[in-house]
């Protein structure tokens, strides 16, 4: 059996560096190469993982590969798929899926019309402590559902993350579509209403984008929530942030903590204590499920549809905190 | 010394009443109730004498501490202030916005002392939090999140079973379910925190038709532009109550959860094998809320200095509870007049 071939296409999002981790211990998979606009960091990462620099993404997608993975600037989501679209088999493409629906759209249709598989990363499917929900939820512990409160804490990520054009959003579209995700997967349902409590510059002065998100939603099938999305984590924190889910219904209660299985560090050279977790990565579920997606040509698990409705429950969520009302989901 | 009398022996009352027993100064001289025989309960546990009626127990006493349940604070304590006793109110102010602006006209015009007990606030963790809030060390007010969260109060203690109160509890039309009863403590304490609240909006149970179950879901806005987020629940599994503070600032981060391990704890091996364990966290009986909140009431009326909780707040707590009460019945965000 031939090696799966993949391309990085950049690493202006962190998460590449843990995909390509995880890759680069998989049997059969081999790093075709590495295109990103940053010439340093593309090869810094290239030398790493002893795969070829491409400084233009033409170069890479002419190396017989067989997916590609999309970790760029969200923004350039959208023109790195449509370039890649027919000339790979599948693409893995970082979350949130776009900044705008169009641009989302555009990609989903392009990858259609080309027959290329289009995968959105969202790897907390593939965390233990996640997965160990969906199958208590599937075998119907909880009786009734009916309310889940969760939240998706974070450290402000500073770079493109906080420039409205790279960025398409702050806090809220950062985190806002981990949980949807999820909750629309638990119970294949979709959000019927958004309402949003959103908040520029309240724990980051002069940041210039939203830091603080607050959503409160009601699903397709009745159960009713709210999502912190809020880059509340300072650098003193010992950890990151969170994904945290407690699930109400008429038996009793859920709670997850997604990122609890840690190690408590205190470390002189830090100069604090932090949470180093040495739970299974979602990452790794992930990236193995896209190469294997590639490997049987399967459709993909996650797909751009799944990104383009957690893309829009994001964006209704800034739609509601402009208007000061509730804002109806379109589906 | 110093006579107090409590009106309305029901849940709380007998809380109070141990405060007071233990407060030095300060002696229980008895319960009046609209039940005869709940008075007469009342005393056999806590002591003092049942009285025959409210005039009766304000003639002998030197303080009032209301402990009906919401719907009837009205009564006794106007009747109270009007007679020149200074009166703990235990919350709600009263369960209408209408009534609580009554009791505030009557307590401005009378100038006699009226403590509305929120005694979250007198809670260490909670007065720790908000003492590191004000200190500057995490910065300006970014979003603070709060949790209440138990099943329904319905058994928690044998003596409990069977009392009005219960059944007070689970008439939401009563007693305002979890946004008036309970989420009423996240309501005054986030304010006291982060100021004034100029919207909400919450999701919850209330009209669900699931009574006693209740469950709500609060997002707050703040004059000063800050978030708050509360949840407050009578669906959790018994045995499984939960509070949780959570203050983000522009400089840090207070965190605190009642289901860390506790400081004391306790394991034993059973004779069939099994384990029993339980924890605690004890702290110093002055540091008890309830006692700190009515030592603080004799206090403050002594000194003639005002309470931490003004008449205004406990009016101002029932007035933003009701707000969510009616974004819940209107699927909308509630701004606070």
């Amino acid at each position: 059996m031939s090696d799966i071939r993949i391309g990085m296409l950049s690493f202006a999002h962190m998460h590449a560096v843990s995909y390509l981790h995880f890759l680069s211990q998989m049997e059969g998979v081999a790093i075709a190469g590495i295109y990103d606009d940053d010439y340093d960091r593309g090869g810094r990462f290239a030398a790493q993982c002893k795969a070829p620099y491409f400084r233009r993404v033409d170069g890479l997608l002419d190396q017989d590969l067989d997916g590609v993975i999309i970790c760029s600037e969200n923004a350039l989501h959208a023109p790195l798929v449509l370039e890649s679209a027919g000339r790979v088999q599948g693409i893995l493409c970082e979350k949130p899926i776009a900044t705008t629906l169009e641009d989302g759209q555009a990609m989903i249709d392009r990858c259609r019309e080309t027959n290329t598989k289009l995968q959105i990363a969202f790897p907390m499917r593939f965390a233990p402590p996640v997965i160990e929900l969906k199958q208590q939820l599937d075998m119907g512990v909880l009786g009734e559902i009916y309310s889940v409160k969760t939240t998706n804490h974070g450290s402000m990520p500073g770079r493109w993350f906080v420039d409205h054009k790279l960025a398409g959003g702050g806090a809220v579209l950062d985190h806002t579509v981990h949980v949807i995700d999820l909750l629309r997967w638990f119970w294949d349902t979709e959000v019927e209403e958004v309402y949003a409590e959103v908040g520029h510059e309240l724990l980051h002065p002069g940041l210039g984008i939203d830091d603080v998100g607050l959503l409160s939603f009601r699903l397709a099938n009745g159960v009713f929530g709210t999502l912190d999305t809020s880059w509340s984590r300072p650098e003193s924190y010992p950890t990151w942030g969170d994904v945290k889910l407690d699930v109400l219904g008429e038996n009793g209660l859920i709670s997850v903590d997604a990122f609890e299985q840690n190690l408590q560090v205190s470390s002189e050279e830090d100069g604090k204590t932090s949470w180093v977790n040495w739970g299974s990565s979602g990452d790794e579920g992930l990236v193995a499920d896209f190469v294997d997606m590639l490997r049987a040509d399967r459709e993909p698990s996650v797909s751009g549809e799944d990104g383009q409705r957690a893309l829009e429950v994001a964006l209704a969520a800034y739609d509601s905190s402009r208007r000061g009302e509730p804002v109806a989901l379109p589906n | 010394m110093r006579r107090v009398g409590i009106v309305g022996a029901g849940g709380i009352s007998r809380t109070h009443a141990d405060r007071w027993n233990q407060m030095p100064g300060v002696e229980l001289a008895g319960f009046y109730d609209i039940i005869e025989d709940a008075a007469q309960r009342a005393v056999q546990r806590s002591g003092g004498k049942a009285f025959s009626s409210m005039d009766e127990l304000f003639d002998a006493v030197d303080y009032v501490d209301v402990c009906t349940p919401g719907t009837a604070h009205i009564g006794p304590v106007v009747a109270a202030l009007e007679a020149g006793l200074p009166t703990v109110c235990e919350k709600p102010l009263a369960n209408s916005v209408a009534d609580c602006e009554r009791i505030v006209e009557v307590a401005e015009r009378t100038g006699t002392p009226l403590f509305v007990a929120m005694v979250v606030r007198f809670f260490p963790q909670f007065a720790k939090a908000k003492e590191v809030l004000d200190s500057g060390a995490i910065g300006a007010p970014g979003v603070i999140r709060t949790v209440r969260s138990g099943s329904f109060p319905d058994s928690g203690a044998g003596w409990r079973k069977g009392l009005a109160i219960t059944s007070y509890y689970a008439d939401f039309a009563q007693s305002g379910g979890v946004l008036l009863d309970l989420c009423i403590h996240d309501i005054d304490y986030q304010r006291w925190c982060f100021g004034e609240i100029e919207r909400v909006f919450a999701r919850g149970m209330m009209f669900a038709g699931k009574e006693p179950k209740d469950h709500a879901l609060l997002t707050v806005r703040f004059a000063n532009g800050a978030v708050g987020h509360i949840e407050g629940s009578w669906s959790y599994p018994r045995g499984r109550f939960a509070t949780r503070i959570e203050i983000a600032g522009s400089g840090g981060l207070i965190e605190w959860d009642s289901r860390t391990r506790p400081p004391v704890e306790v394991a034993l091996e059973q004779e069939d094998g099994s384990l029993a364990s339980s924890g605690s966290s004890p702290t110093a009986p002055q540091h008890d809320p309830y006692y700190a909140e009515l030592a603080h009431f004799v206090r403050c009326v002594e000194a003639n200095e005002p309470f931490l909780v003004s008449p205004y707040d406990g009016l101002m707590a029932v007035k933003i509870s009701r707000a969510a009460i009616e974004s819940l019945e209107k699927g909308k965000a509630v701004t606070i007049r």
